[in-house]
């Protein structure tokens, strides 16, 4: 079975209307699968779902085969980490008191750890490049220092899925590159399915396996990069003038966007 | 290859053993001091087993000064634990039964249950509880059932509900000439003094299955303080963890309130001191707020007891006193870390 | 050998007398709230748990045997000596316990319950009176009489008190009407007296009509309400200081329609003379005459 994720006419809504309308589709296992869109077109709250955060008023969702509804809290968490967007931690937590708590779902009530889950965390903490700073404070480290002790944590859960909500949002261009690789890395070396919400088309194209463009609670279309990021399609998801061509590295798609002051001019022009 | 984090375990006996020390140390000093008089020896005496210990000495510091040590370490202990659990769920460092207001509601249904003609146990303890619960229902309906994260709101919803609470208290007190509302205005500020051992241990069982169901839910809180959806995703069954510490602190505070009228601070104040030298594991945390929140109360009101020449002052105006000077200086302190 | 033997028996008759008396120095006594005491028989460490019973005590002569007292224990003046137990609703159990009394006086309606129960179980025994009335007073000063053996002076007191009472009845009889009377004891809110206090009492007998009777010990009112009851005599107790009384007299004499500013019948009083329930009452009684009924004072010779 290869089917990582299996969504059927999911729908949800709240307050002010729908916010996911009768979506289907499904995700490959050990696909680098990104999500895109613009803001408020749902795709935040489809990951929340996938991560079982959410529950659905209609529809089917299916992990590894089995509905969502029967894992239950301990092996969902052994299947799906989650790495959010930002976290507000007021509490002096360490960054390996932090990335331990990532080894919860395998342990006891009271959660003492024992020799194999320092390993792993230590080992976690190596492959993202945070191991120097084990013992600092949370709130002294930099956005994409934190962003990573959070997905070493997520990577503690060894969970065969990993979802990540906008990792690079506010991380510097280092970062950005940094936090691709280390998915690609996981997806690579230990076979773990990513699914990414991304607001960056430019870094979609080139990291991910499939896309997923979603607009207004609705698939827009789903496949590969250069499938997805048409011209048409991005434009009409995101409401402005984007040119559309092949990256100069490599074969994959490269949006520009075309503000007002340049769209009159041709293309090449200056 | 680093070892980051000593084992739990270890660091969790360390301070356990540190804090059994100093609680024991303050219920020595409690037991040795009071209005008759001071004397070390004399405890020591009675301990050891000598029976010439004077059986009047014998009798003041077993029957008197006893039962009332052991009620300053339940209430240290059910405060602090109290602020420390409050603080985790609501994700705010300034979370406190006594400023959310919920001491003021317990307060509240104490006194109507007192009205009533209630006896203290079920009856006053009853609507004490249903005191604490309203106000808890009060502050989820001012912030819409949605977690409290901004600092500023919580806050202001505590005074109001403490202005809204003293209004009634006061309303209550002054419209009645019940004598059982005699003592009220010693008892609103926090008195330790009617401690007598039956109803400490009766107070002592309803509060430690609190302590040990909070203890195990400590895992759960470590991971609540990095919000309820991440927690989620980790395993915790929100609900019910959010649910049980509610309702299990809830009515731990209740019931001292029932026992000792409004005691504030401590809450506050235990549990940052802790976290500030123990770190924020819950794990350890937990019985650490026991145990120091226990040793602080003890100590505060032995001062209560002894500072002023006759009779003693109330114990919440002791823990007001320290508690927040202290505090207003953990928050520069924390301030500056910030910016730092 | 027999005598021996009868000479044991002697020696352990007499030792079971002495066994006897020993346990017998105490005897059960039904005390004014219905409980049973187990009172000793010669009081030496009495501790009074009210300034009403040190009074009594004093008054009985028997001060000798009283080793605590509380906090505003102020009359006589001997009694501020003696050591300090807490004040009556906030008594001091540690202060009380290392007095080590072998009996405590306590009154049913100030001290709290717990105390005293508290008291009791360890092993202190207390005596609950319950002086709510002159009568009750009277049967006060008989029964802590007995308690102290001093039962000659308490009988030679209720004769005092009673033959003054009657006096007082006899005089007042001569009134020809009952001026009204408005006791105040605070100024912020008015506080006055009900039915069931001492005070009351007192004006009854001292010939005056409560304007405050009824079910409520201490109603309170405003001065509306205190204008339209229209008294003739203003007391007024000093709970608060002298210049205090000034400033309410001062008040009430802006109102010259009452009669009791024209009469200037304002007047100032001891409240712990009033409130107590000691033999001083009758005092408070024989004051309370000359204030209401001045004109039953002028005639005589």
């Amino acid at each position: 079975m290869s089917t990582a994720i299996d969504i059927k006419n999911l729908s949800y809504s709240y307050g002010n209307g729908p916010v996911l309308k009768d979506i289907s589709f499904s995700i490959q296992k050990g696909d680098f699968f990104i999500i895109i869109g613009p803001n408020g077109s749902g795709k935040t709250t489809l990951l929340k779902t996938i991560s079982g955060i959410i529950k659905p008023q209609r529809g089917q969702l299916e992990i590894l085969g089995q509905s969502i509804r029967s894992y239950t809290r301990k092996v969902l968490a052994k299947t799906i980490a989650f790495v959010p967007q930002m976290v507000q931690v007021d509490f002096p937590f360490t960054v390996s008191e932090l990335v331990l708590m990532g080894r919860s779902p395998y342990l006891g009530l009271l959660g003492l750890e024992r020799e194999k889950d320092i390993k792993i965390a230590e080992h976690a903490m190596a492959f993202t490049g945070v191991e120097h700073l084990a013992r600092r404070r949370l709130d002294q480290l930099s956005g994409g220092e934190r962003q990573r002790v959070f997905i070493a944590r997520a990577i503690c859960q060894d969970s065969e899925i990993i979802l990540l909500d906008e990792p690079t949002a506010s991380l510097d261009l280092a970062h950005q590159v940094r936090v691709m690789d280390l998915m690609e890395r996981l997806k690579k070396e230990k076979s773990v399915t990513v699914i990414m919400v991304s607001h960056d088309v430019n870094l979609a194209a080139m990291y991910g396996d499939r896309l997923l463009l979603i607009n207004k609670g609705k698939i827009v279309s789903m496949g590969r990069s250069d499938e997805v990021l048409t011209f048409q399609a991005l434009e009409e998801a995101y409401g402005c003038t984007l040119l559309v061509d092949e990256s100069p590295i490599g074969k994959f798609p490269r949006i520009t966007l075309v503000p007002q002051k340049f769209s009159n001019s041709g293309p090449l022009e200056k | 290859m680093t070892s980051k984090t000593p084992f739990l375990l270890k660091r969790l006996l360390i301070v356990s053993f540190l804090l059994l020390f100093l609680l024991f140390g303050a219920m020595f000093f409690g037991l040795s001091m009071g209005s008759s008089g001071n004397g070390v020896k004399a405890v020591w005496q009675s301990l050891s087993g000598a029976r010439e210990a004077d059986s009047m000495l014998s009798a003041i510091i077993w029957r008197i000064r006893f039962p009332r040590v052991v009620l300053a370490a339940l209430v240290g202990a059910t405060l602090s634990l109290g602020g420390l659990v409050f603080q985790a769920l609501l994700r705010n460092p300034l979370a406190e039964a006594y400023i959310l207001g919920i001491s003021g509601g317990s307060a509240v249904g104490a006194i109507i249950g007192i009205l009533m003609g209630l006896s203290r146990f079920p009856g006053v303890s009853f609507t004490a509880f249903a005191g604490s619960m309203s106000t808890l229902l009060l502050i989820f309906l001012i912030s819409s059932g949605q977690t409290i994260l901004k600092k500023d709101s919580l806050l202001l919803s505590g005074v109001m509900i403490n202005a809204f609470c003293s209004a009634i208290i006061m309303f209550l007190v002054s419209m009645t000439y019940d004598s059982r509302l005699h003592n009220i205005m010693f008892w609103l500020m926090g008195d330790l003094s009617t401690a007598d051992i039956r109803q400490v241990g009766i107070l002592a069982a309803s509060i430690l299955p609190c302590f040990v169901l909070i203890f195990c839910l400590s895992n759960s809180m470590n991971m609540l303080l990095l919000g309820k959806e991440m927690a989620q995703t980790m395993g915790v069954n929100i609900k019910f963890v959010t649910v049980t510490l509610l309702v299990a602190t809830s009515f731990m505070v209740s019931a001292t309130v029932c026992h000792c009228g409004l005691i504030g601070f401590v809450g506050l104040v235990i549990p940052h001191l802790l976290r500030l030298l123990f770190g924020p594991d819950h794990r350890v945390l937990v019985p650490a707020c026991m145990l120091g929140g226990g040793a602080y109360m003890v100590f505060c009101d032995l001062l209560a007891r002894v500072l002023p020449e006759q009779g003693e002052m109330p114990a919440g105006v002791i823990t007001a006193m320290i508690g927040a000077p202290l505090f207003i200086f953990l928050l520069k302190r924390s301030d500056l870390r910030k910016q730092g | 050998m027999k005598q021996r033997c009868s000479i044991i028996i002697l020696l352990i008759v007499i030792a079971l007398l002495f066994l006897m008396r020993g346990q017998s120095a105490a005897r059960d006594v039904t005390d004014q709230s219905g409980r049973q005491v187990a009172a000793p028989d010669d009081p030496q460490r009495v501790v009074s748990l009210a300034p009403s019973i040190t009074g009594i005590i004093f008054a009985l002569g028997q001060e000798d045997r009283l080793k605590g007292v509380t906090m505003y224990s102020d009359f006589p003046s001997e009694a501020t000596t003696l050591p300090k137990v807490g004040s009556y609703v906030r008594l001091d159990l540690e202060r009380i316990v290392a007095l080590r009394p072998d009996l405590c006086i306590a009154t049913k309606d100030g001290n709290p319950r717990e105390v005293v129960k508290r008291l009791e179980s360890l092993k202190i025994p207390v005596y609950v009176v319950d002086p709510k009335n002159l009568d009750a007073v009277i049967e006060t000063i008989i029964e802590i009489g007995n308690l102290l053996h001093a039962n000659e002076r308490a009988k030679y007191l209720v004769w005092d008190i009673r033959s003054r009472i009657d006096l007082v009845k006899s005089l007042v009889a001569k009134a020809a009407h009952r001026p009204k009377v408005f006791y105040q004891i605070g100024t912020s809110p008015i506080v006055s007296v009900g039915t069931h206090t001492f005070i009351h009492e007192l004006i009854m007998l001292a010939g005056g009509k409560n304007l405050a009777e009824g079910p409520i010990s201490y109603p309170r009112f405003s001065r509306e309400q205190v204008l339209a009851l229209s008294p003739d005599v203003f007391i007024i107790t000093s709970m608060e200081k002298d210049r205090a009384f000034e400033r309410v007299k001062a008040e009430w004499s802006r109102w010259p329609d009452l009669p009791a500013v024209r009469n200037e019948a304002i007047f100032l009083v001891d409240s712990d003379l009033f409130d107590r329930p000691t033999p001083r009452l009758v005092d408070a009684l024989e004051l309370l005459v000359r204030l209401i009924h001045p004109e039953l004072f002028e005639e005589e010779p």
